[in-house]
């Protein structure tokens, strides 16, 4: 599993991704196919550079931190492998594989995990709760430079008030989840 | 209850004196008419008869001079009043939809004249009446207010219904009557094909005022429901171009491959050209309201006009004067409410909920009296086998396209909600009055007798059954909930995820352009259309104001407003606005958190769009999900929270903030 020299995809790690993430054949050489038009180094690994190449990403609000989710811990270069299982989050759910996966208690891309992941984005410290500054920092990220401190704070404190059940002035996981959902489902 | 069924039947009686009396003119004119009034009008009728002495006429009857207004208001008041009646008896209107209602009261209503006067003009759904002016506030309504999110969602799926669903209908129906006619026991031989063609087209697409109608009482969830009215709305295109094709083609009486190729192109003419004339119009509407602000009572009219004139010019070329509309209708809201007072959104939205309510209320009523006048050649194969076919074909078509359909859709559709699309597809009066437009030919009176038979089973059948069955088979229904911030900063949030994840892979999928056009919306339109400051308000902004507005008049109607202080500082005067119907009343000083919590609540200023409209009803004003939901206990702890935040705050802002725009507010006060 570790990083490999080599560009070119070799059948059975094809074969490997297919099982862990669910992607098809066509999909997984499509996406790899992307994979080495970003790597512009040519060293079978991503850099955060090569991400934030993409201009698209650079005026989304959420660009760095979805950046960052795609490198795990103290990382700074990701390959094709982890690149692939953050993707397979948003695959979308097919009925006929509904308990195909063995290896994992539950598909990578089942809802729960999308929602886990978007949780992960708001909550950068790790400690399983979105707090008010963790939610501040987001709201700040979307609604640009114009607004006052003031009045995202009201909006962060309605945010939290709506959603907190247990009044622990934070929103954790199970809050997060119970938020209706709007259909996150990535059309791949 | 007696006091309005009393109220109707004068309504009832006074039509029939009018027609009665209208036809008594025509017969005899210039002689006294008193002999023949039910109502209690005791004075002679001097026209110019010189045998009666010249007395100078204390009280003069003068009937013709408000005759066409008074009949219109007489029918317009009929309408209204049975309206209010079927909603007074709670248990017919939990059974029948109020469509079928209607008609069988304009049944009522034709046959009784007809019965007094067989001359009596009774042909009410005038085609161009219909088209030009009952049909438009219904579909300006239904466009202004469309949901816009699971619209723009299903949009593949809603096209194909819309244009392929609807040609499969027609060339189906019109090949199997044409077949059917040909059958010599039938005695149709004389039916040719393009007629039987024309005929398909007329009765293949489905209504969006029978749709609307049927579907606002069962509250479906919103992807059924956009679905099947998205549909009605956009077959309309299909529908126009189709009737124009094979009545040119009839007349013409050969159709060549490239006639056939012609009416391909049309078809993209039409559409796209009305759409694009709506668009004009609405951008044209959207910059127009950048500068009422002088000016706010007109305000509405402008959304109004530059509507209906959309609709008329897309008549003129022949294109889709619906889509224009929606399109017009779509294009002009975000800008438009961007701009416009409180007062006049509220103004609009009653306007049009209230104008589109008379027309389908009349638009049901007329159909049922128009049946009454037609003479009606009643063939049974031809018009039992059409409704048959009708119903046959949509459920075919439905079936098979969503077959194709599901394999690009990621939430796929269910066998249930395939049922209930089907199912909905209800014929109304659009058909009926294309139907009247046919050349007078032998076949017409034939071919109305058909549809009107599909009308009726459609609406009385499918509409009666819809709502037992969509209990049955336990269709997932609209979920009730409120608009909430948490949801909208979540879908945006999503939102921007997903997008992200799109650029990543390389995919332009649906995120992508939504997200360009966004872009390209903040970045240019949103400043040439939208006044000042308003112009750079973060959606996420303007939806927290929603909120908070909506909030804080709740909280005043909920009883809860002798708690609420009234004039506090100065600055908190700054940011209420005199003519909102917060009431003032004396109350002695409070303390500062309560202050600071009512100025959050009332930070919002003057606009209250509903960004997520998710249940609305068109027959009842008053029902908002929001106010519902929240009972005042909730209301009450909400405030206790927010209280205790407020005081847990350091800060305590006393500036007003900087995006309110002053001079807005300062110009409303302007208005008497």
């Amino acid at each position: 599993m570790g990083s490999r020299a080599s560009t070119l995809l070799r059948e059975e790690e094809i074969e490997e991704i297919k099982k862990e993430t669910g992607f098809s054949h066509s999909q997984i050489t499509r996406l790899y196919s992307r994979f080495t038009s970003l790597d512009k180094g040519e060293n079978g690994t991503l850099s955060r550079e090569d991400f934030q190449r993409i201009p698209e990403l650079a005026i989304n609000p959420l660009g760095d931190r979805i950046i960052n989710a795609f490198f795990p811990e103290g990382e700074d270069q990701v390959n094709f492998r982890g690149f692939m299982r953050t993707l397979a989050h948003f695959r979308p759910i097919e009925d006929n594989e509904k308990n195909k996966n063995s290896s994992a208690s539950e598909p990578l891309n089942s809802r729960t995990n999308k929602l886990l992941f978007a949780f992960r984005l708001y909550d950068l410290d790790r400690d399983d709760k979105i707090s008010r500054d963790e939610l501040l920092q987001v709201l700040r990220m979307m609604v640009g430079v114009n607004i006052s401190d003031e009045q995202l704070g009201s909006i962060a404190d309605r945010t939290i008030q709506e959603a907190d059940t247990n009044g622990d002035n934070s929103i954790s996981f199970n809050e997060f989840i119970k938020v209706p959902p709007v259909d996150g489902e990535q059309d791949y | 209850l007696l006091f309005y069924w009393s109220l109707g039947c004068w309504c009832v009686l006074l039509l029939l004196f009018v027609s009665v009396a209208s036809a008594g003119r025509d017969v005899d004119s210039g002689s006294n008419d008193t002999g023949r009034n039910p109502a209690p009008e005791d004075s002679h009728h001097q026209t110019n008869s010189t045998h009666h002495k010249k007395a100078f006429p204390v009280l003069s009857f003068n009937f013709d001079h408000v005759r066409k207004p008074f009949e219109i208001s007489l029918w317009i008041l009929l309408a209204l009043l049975m309206k209010l009646g079927f909603h007074i008896i709670p248990r017919v209107s939990h059974v029948v939809p109020e469509s079928c209602l209607l008609i069988v009261v304009g049944l009522l209503v034709g046959g009784i004249i007809k019965a007094f006067d067989e001359d009596a003009p009774v042909q009410m759904l005038d085609s161009k009446f219909f088209f030009l002016y009952l049909l438009p506030p219904i579909i300006l309504d239904a466009g202004y207010f469309l949901p816009m999110r699971p619209f723009t969602e299903n949009l593949g799926t809603i096209l194909v219904f819309a244009v392929v669903g609807t040609l499969w209908n027609a060339f189906f129906i019109g090949l199997t009557m044409y077949g059917v006619c040909q059958i010599e026991a039938v005695k149709l031989g004389r039916v040719d094909l393009l007629s039987c063609l024309l005929f398909g087209s007329i009765v293949s697409a489905v209504d969006p005022v029978a749709v609307l109608a049927v579907f606002e009482e069962i509250h479906i969830n919103e992807l059924l429901h956009i679905l099947v009215f998205g549909e009605s709305l956009l077959n309309d295109a299909v529908t126009v171009v189709l009737y124009h094709l094979f009545t040119e083609f009839s007349h013409k009486g050969t159709v060549t491959v490239a006639d056939a190729f012609l009416g391909v192109v049309s078809f993209f003419v039409v559409s796209l050209g009305g759409i694009l004339i709506g668009a004009i119009y609405g951008i044209i509407g959207a910059f127009t309201s950048r500068f009422t602000s002088h000016s706010r009572v007109i305000e509405p009219l402008f959304v109004f006009l530059y509507s209906y004139m959309a609709y008329l010019s897309a008549e003129v070329f022949h294109l889709s004067g619906i889509m224009s509309l929606i399109a017009c209708g779509v294009v002009m809201r975000p800008y438009v409410e961007a701009n416009i007072s409180h007062k006049s959104y509220t103004t609009i939205k009653y306007f049009l909920k209230m104008w589109s309510s008379v027309s389908e209320t009349l638009i049901f009523i007329f159909l049922g009296v128009s049946t009454v006048a037609q003479p009606h050649p009643w063939n049974w194969t031809f018009v039992v086998v059409t409704v048959v076919v009708c119903f046959v074909s949509r459920v075919l078509g439905v079936v098979s396209l969503t077959y194709i359909i599901n394999k690009f859709r990621i939430v796929k559709l269910t066998k249930k909600d395939q049922f209930i699309v089907a199912y909905g597809g209800l014929r109304g009066a659009i058909a009926f009055s294309l139907g009247f437009l046919l050349p007078d030919n032998e076949m017409k009176q034939l071919f109305l007798t058909a549809i009107i038979t599909v009308i009726f089973y459609t609406v009385f059948v499918q509409g009666m059954t819809i709502r037992p069955l969509v209990e049955l088979l336990a269709v997932k229904k609209k979920k009730e909930s409120k608009g909430s911030i948490n949801e909208e900063i979540h879908t945006q949030f999503l939102d921007h995820l997903l997008t992200g994840i799109e650029d990543i892979c390389g995919h332009y999928g649906h995120h992508h352009w939504k997200d360009k056009l966004n872009r390209f919306n903040k970045a240019y339109v949103k400043k040439w259309l939208i006044t000042g400051e308003r112009s750079t308000e973060p959606q996420l902004i303007s939806f927290y104001n929603k909120m908070e507005m909506k909030q804080a008049m709740m909280l005043v109607e909920s009883g809860s407003a002798a708690k609420l202080p009234t004039i506090m500082t100065p600055v908190s005067m700054q940011n209420i606005q005199p003519k909102e119907p917060l009431k003032r009343r004396a109350i002695p000083s409070i303390s500062k958190s309560r202050e600071q919590e009512i100025r959050k609540m009332l930070r919002g200023n003057l606009q209250k769009t509903r960004q997520r409209l998710r249940s609305y009803s068109r027959h009842d004003l008053m029902v908002d999900p929001f106010e519902e939901d929240v009972s005042e206990v909730r209301l009450r702890k909400q405030r206790v929270e927010m209280e205790r935040r407020v005081s847990s705050n350091s800060a305590a802002n006393k500036q007003s903030q900087p995006w309110i725009s002053k001079q807005q507010l300062g110009k409303d006060n302007n208005i008497p």
